[in-house]
Order: C-alpha cells, then sequence, then structure tokens
C-alpha cells in the first residue's frame, strides 16, 4: 500500500446531524493536501475523527497500514500523527520552550539534551527563539500559531494536521506562516493536511484540495479546477454567505 | 546554575533551623507543635504535587492520611508488627484507595475526581463507626507503639521524613515527569495531540501524592499513639489545601513552609482565646486576597532574583 493515510466510508452523526458522510480519501506520502468547506461542513469533526478524540460512527481509517479504530488519541499521536487545533489550545502556565519540550515528549521519551536541543532547534526554525524563555500567554496570536506548529512538529509527525492556520492573522503573518508550511514540507519531506476556508492560501500552498460541504466530499482535485468547480463554487456563493463571498472573491 | 545554589542554601537553612529551635527554646509543648507541624508539612508537599501540578484539586487528602494511620494503627496492635512495618505498609494502602479512586473518575473531566475524593472521605469516616467492633469506633484504636522513645528523636525523624518528601517531590516536579502534569494543567487536550497518555499521568500522580501521605498518616499515628476518625475529617483536607495556598501552590517545597506558618500561627493564638479564630481567618483573607499566590514560594523567588542581581 503506497497511500500514508487510506480513509473509507467515515460517517459521524451528532444527534439528528450528518457531521461527516460517507467520506473516503486517500493521502500519499509528501503530499500537502488542502481541506476547504465552508463553516460547519465538517472539516474540524473530521481531524478530530482521524485523531481518535471523537469516535466514527462507522468507516476504517488506516494510517501506515495500520487501522487506527479505537485508538486513544495519545496512541493515534504517537503513531506519527500530530495535529494544531483551531482556537490555540497552548499549555498555559508555562515558557515557550517548555512547550514545545511537551510536545516532544509523549512522542519519544527521555532524553532531556535531545529535546532540549530539538525544541530550541523548531523554535529557530518557526521564529520564536528570542522569546523562549516567555510566558506562553504573553506571546502574540499570531506567535501563537508559530508556537503550536513547533509543539506539532516536536513530536516528529509523519502527518501534520493543521487546522485553520491563518485564521485572525494578517496578510504578512500568513505570508511568512505559509513560507514556513512549505519549507518544513520541504525540508522533512512532512505530508501535512490543512484545513481553510481562504482559497486564496490554498492556491499557492496545496498540492490537492478535498472540499466538503455538510459533511460530504463534493470535490477533490488541484487546486485551480476546484476554485471553478461548481459545486464548489455554489457551497460558498450559492448561499449568499457573506464572508464566504468575500473570500471567493479573493481568490 | 546561581539560583540552584541559593536554593540548597535555602534548604539548609532552613534544615537548620527547623533542627536548632527545640535545641535553642526547649520544652516538650514546643517540640510537639514542631512534630505536628512537620507532619502537616508532609501532608501539604504530597497534596501540591498531584492537585498543585495538574490543577484537579484534591478535596480528601484525609482519605489517605486516614488510611495511612489505621495501616499503622491496625498492623502495630492488632497484628503485632513492629512501628516500623507502618509506613511502607500505609503507602502501599493508601496508593490502593489512590487507584480505585482515580481510576474512574480521573479519566473525565469535571468534578467527579473532586467529589469523589471529599465523598471517598466521609465514607471512610462514617465505616469507623460502624464497625466499631474491629475499629474501636470513635475512640479509635489505641496503644499504639512509638517509633522512638524520645519526644526530639522522633521530631528529628519526622523532619527527616519531610526533608526527603519534599526533596523527592521536588526532583521530580522539576523533571520530565512534573513538565507534563504542568501541561496536564495547561490544557488536556493538547497534551493527548501531543502523544501523552493523561490519565496515566494522573493516577500515577495521584498514587504517588497518597503514597506520601499515607507515610505522613503513619507518622502521625505513632506520633499521637492512637488513630481516630477524626483523621478523615474533611477540616484536616480544607486545612492542608489552605497550607498550600498560603505556601504558593505548584512550588512544592512552598507548602512545607505553609504548613509550618500556619501550625504556628495556630499554636501563637491560643492565648487570644475565643478571639483566635477571629485572628487567623482574618490573617489567611489578608494573605490571600494580597498575595494570591502565596507567601512562602513569591518571597523565596524575590529573595533569589535580589541576591542573583547582586553578583
Amino acid at each position: 500500500m503506497s497511500a500514508l493515510l487510506e480513509v473509507s466510508g467515515l460517517n459521524k452523526h451528532f444527534g439528528g446531524l450528518h457531521a461527516v458522510r460517507n467520506v473516503s480519501f486517500s493521502i500519499a506520502p509528501g503530499e500537502i493536501v488542502g481541506i476547504l468547506g465552508p463553516n460547519g461542513a465538517g472539516k474540524t469533526t473530521l481531524y478530530n475523527l482521524l485523531t481518535g478524540f471523537i469516535p466514527p460512527d462507522s468507516g476504517s481509517i488506516v494510517f501506515k497500514g495500520r487501522s487506527l479504530r479505537g485508538l486513544a488519541p495519545y496512541r493515534i499521536a504517537g503513531l506519527g500523527i500530530s495535529r494544531t487545533f483551531q482556537l490555540c489550545r497552548p499549555f498555559v502556565g508555562m515558557t515557550v520552550f517548555e512547550n514545545v519540550v511537551v510536545g516532544g515528549l509523549g512522542a519519544h521519551g527521555s532524553d532531556r539534551v535531545d529535546l532540549d536541543a530539538r525544541a530550541l532547534a523548531l523554535l529557530k526554525q518557526v521564529g520564536l527563539l528570542s522569546k523562549e524563555q516567555l510566558q506562553v500567554e504573553a506571546l502574540s496570536y499570531g506567535d501563537q500559531r508559530r508556537l503550536e506548529i513547533a509543539r506539532a512538529l516536536a513530536a516528529k509527525p509523519a502527518l501534520l494536521l493543521l487546522d485553520e492556520p491563518f485564521a485572525g492573522l494578517g496578510s504578512g503573518e500568513i505570508t511568512d506562516l505559509s513560507a514556513l508550511i512549505r519549507s518544513v514540507h520541504a525540508e522533512q519531506g512532512l505530508t501535512v493536511m490543512l484545513i481553510e476556508h481562504k482559497l486564496h492560501e490554498f492556491m499557492r500552498l496545496v498540492g490537492r484540495v478535498i472540499a466538503l460541504d455538510f459533511g460530504e466530499i463534493i470535490a477533490e482535485g488541484a487546486p485551480e479546477d476546484i476554485v471553478r468547480h461548481p459545486a464548489v463554487i455554489e457551497a460558498y456563493i450559492g448561499r449568499g454567505d457573506e464572508q464566504a463571498e468575500e473570500q471567493t472573491g479573493a481568490a | 546554575m546561581f539560583g540552584k545554589r541559593i536554593d540548597f542554601a535555602g534548604a539548609l537553612g532552613f534544615i537548620a533551623f527547623m533542627a536548632a529551635l527545640p535545641l535553642i527554646f526547649g520544652g516538650n509543648y514546643l517540640i510537639g507543635v514542631l512534630t505536628v507541624s512537620v507532619i502537616y508539612g508532609i501532608w501539604a508537599v504530597s497534596w501540591d504535587f498531584m492537585s498543585g501540578l495538574t490543577g484537579r484539586e484534591n478535596f480528601g487528602h484525609s482519605l489517605f492520611i486516614g488510611v495511612g494511620a489505621y495501616t499503622a494503627g491496625f498492623l502495630n496492635t492488632t497484628f503485632g508488627f513492629s512501628g516500623w512495618w507502618s509506613l511502607p505498609a500505609a503507602m502501599v494502602m493508601a496508593m490502593v484507595f489512590a487507584l480505585v479512586i482515580g481510576v474512574p473518575t480521573l479519566r473525565l473531566k469535571g468534578p467527579y475526581f473532586a467529589l469523589a475524593m471529599l465523598s471517598g472521605a466521609v465514607i471512610m469516616q462514617r465505616l469507623m463507626l460502624i464497625f466499631w467492633e474491629q475499629t474501636g469506633g470513635e475512640e479509635g484504636i489505641n496503644g499504639i507503639e512509638p517509633l522512638i522513645r524520645s519526644q526530639l528523636g522522633f521530631y528529628y525523624f519526622a523532619l527527616a521524613a519531610l526533608v526527603l518528601v519534599t526533596a523527592l517531590l521536588l526532583a521530580l516536579a522539576r523533571s520530565h515527569w512534573g513538565l507534563i502534569l504542568r501541561a496536564v494543567r495547561g490544557d488536556e487536550a493538547t497534551c493527548q495531540a501531543a502523544g501523552i497518555n493523561v490519565t496515566f499521568y494522573k493516577i500515577a500522580s495521584l498514587m504517588i501524592s497518597a503514597a506520601f501521605a499515607g507515610a505522613g498518616g503513619a507518622i502521625y499515628a505513632h506520633y499521637q499513639l492512637q488513630v481516630s476518625p477524626q483523621l478523615f475529617a474533611i477540616v484536616t483536607s480544607i486545612t492542608i489545601i489552605t497550607m498550600v495556598y498560603v505556601g504558593g501552590m505548584a512550588s512544592i517545597y512552598g507548602p512545607v513552609g505553609g504548613a509550618i506558618l500556619l501550625v504556628l500561627l495556630t499554636e501563637l493564638l491560643r492565648n487570644f482565646g475565643e478571639w483566635r479564630l477571629m485572628i487567623y481567618s482574618c490573617t489567611l483573607i489578608l494573605i490571600l486576597f494580597f498575595l494570591p499566590n502565596g507567601l512562602i514560594a513569591p518571597t523565596w523567588r524575590r529573595m533569589k532574583s535580589m541576591l542573583a542581581g547582586r553578583e
């Protein structure tokens, strides 16, 4: 099997809401894949299913040839899937440096020197080295996003799941963060999935887009094809959602 | 590096001070008060290790204290074991109780753990009365043998136990283990995403915390030479939490100071008769109002940075 991640027939209901509906896709090693969809399309639920934070009703998730069914989130993380959260969730009450060290602790145990050195290297890579001794609460929102990525990378994942990494950032910060994601992908051959609803960023960053609406995959393909796909246009514009219009317009 | 040397010097100074106090002032009354304060220190430090670091507050630490004390009592009187078996046995029994309460409640979010600890202590207190034929009921177990005959000798033993427990837990709190516990306090979901088995760390930490609380309970039993259901009382747990707050939560060493300070304060205020509780409460309110991070640990940190700055 050549796919790194193979998802098939995934379903999740929340009461009457069919949040993820019969979703199947696969991710090859080294890809950058975008998950696109309006608010409420089921993107974050899909991440929560992939990382074991919520159990699926049906369907299978196979990572590196191994089924993830029934595994606790920490075990899935240990197998090599790291994620960030849509709202930054750093370890409050700790320094920036400590946040990254903890990120590496779960996956690989105990060699303190190695973890410390690695944490510093990652902080340098994301541009937070000068702030390593600050309390994490003192960071700006953009810096917290960078910290989340450093923390996720500390576990040396094979697959990195980013949940709306650009939300709430200014355009300069978005450009910097895109460059960071690109460099991490290029240097470490890391496979990346990212959720976003700003088409603009997808165009430049991802090789392939999976578009979701109402929990279903409505289109899949190269970003330039996706923006012209009628189902995607309808999902964004056909609904008259002001915010969505604005974002599609930016693309 | 310099900070560590100051810490070490501070610890030595504290131990020397505590060891010298009964030699300077003398008197069995003072030795007794100091012994109790040192035992409270063990309880406060062990509470802080689990609850201070992870933020999962334990409202029934007296459960582990009582279990440890009764284990010592039964072993020493009913079964006739030497008093020195009390300590390891009390630690093991307290850990068993921690496991039984921790496994079902620490997996869950929400107040289940705090409530289970609180009710666990209350239930044990009631059980000691219900099974009075075995436990001695309200009277408890009497005739426990002293570990060390000399009162001063026993005080030094308890002080040594406090130093050992604090050093161990401080080392653990400053290791990766402690870092993980603080991360659990920060955000459990992110811990999971980082591959950390949060439930394991919480339960294991509760067991460590319980073991030392139980050991403290056994030491207390061999100091009082009797145990009673009052050991399980909620007021004991609340007193310990107050000591941790006054000492400085999650600092491990701070609660030692908090415990000694509050026990001594209680004794000093005995002269004030019925005003005692009033003065005690007002002092506490003032400390916590003006120093929400506690008194001992923040003061020590400030002194340290002043000393380091002068170098």
